[in-house]
């Protein structure tokens, strides 16, 4: 659509958890988003921020991550499967904003160290991620075996999802596109 | 728009800001309590996002 500014879709590691293995499902993902046109990116990484855990939602709100927030157009959560939920610390973080999400999208890729690459993970994020104002794809990605999937380096091992990922990126981009054409241009009747 | 309101104003690049949304929010506090609306049980918040620079506002709506 017709905008100057880069679509601006950050990737959101939500673990803090050592020996996690979904750094590098967030690093893979954040090389894929950087070779597309027209779009900026960077890792938010939840272990680096710092949250006081004796209180809770917008009254916590750190303000970098409000403003990295306010400013991307959609966002990757990186999220692996726990107990099948998402990481407690990962809600705890998302809660701090909302008003910086409305109206944005967002995509899912879950990951496990079994077989159904965080398939649980993803449909319990979907309701916390509708009462937050996102805009969810209906493009997952699933990176099941994950210690499996990459090298000790982080390099992936499996070239298939390369073209999955595209198919997931080709649908979060058309939508982060179009709700920023809504948000800035079409008023609320 | 349901109620109308003086545009918001960007408060990085000073241009007049889109209402996209608005929401009810639970009351999570005695003072925000005081201010819910009574008729819809909830407090409301607008939306608003500005097409010069995408910054996006929100303020109480009502």
């Amino acid at each position: 659509m017709q905008n100057e500014r880069p679509l601006n879709i950050p990737v959101l590691l939500g673990t803090v958890r050592k020996g996690r293995a979904s750094t590098h499902v967030a690093r893979f993902l954040l090389e894929q988003v950087r070779e597309r046109e027209g779009v900026v990116t960077e890792l938010i990484d939840i272990r680096k921020l710092s949250f006081p855990i004796d209180d809770a939602g917008q009254a916590i709100k750190d303000k970098d991550l409000s403003e990295k927030m306010n400013l991307a157009d959609g966002l990757v959560i990186v999220t692996p499967e726990y107990n099948h939920s998402f990481p407690g610390l990962l809600k705890h973080v998302l809660d701090s904003n909302l008003m910086e999400y409305v109206h944005k999208a967002v995509g899912i890729a879950g990951v496990s160290a079994g077989p159904f690459g965080g398939t649980r993970v993803i449909q319990n994020c979907l309701a916390p991620m509708r009462e937050l104002g996102f805009v969810t794809v209906f493009f997952d990605l699933n990176f099941s075996n994950v210690f499996k999937l990459f090298d000790e380096s982080g390099n992936l091992l499996d070239a298939s999802f390369v073209r999955r990922t595209g198919k997931f990126l080709n649908e979060l981009i058309w939508m982060a596109d179009t709700l920023r054409y809504g948000r800035e241009n079409i008023p609320l009747k | 728009m349901a109620e109308t309101k003086a545009k918001m104003i960007c408060p990085d690049c000073g241009a007049e800001m889109n209402q996209h949304a608005e929401k009810l929010i639970e009351p999570t506090t005695a003072e925000e309590e005081r201010r819910m609306d009574p008729e819809l049980g909830a407090l409301v918040e607008e939306f608003h996002t500005c097409p010069k620079c995408g910054k996006g506002a929100a303020r109480p709506g009502c």
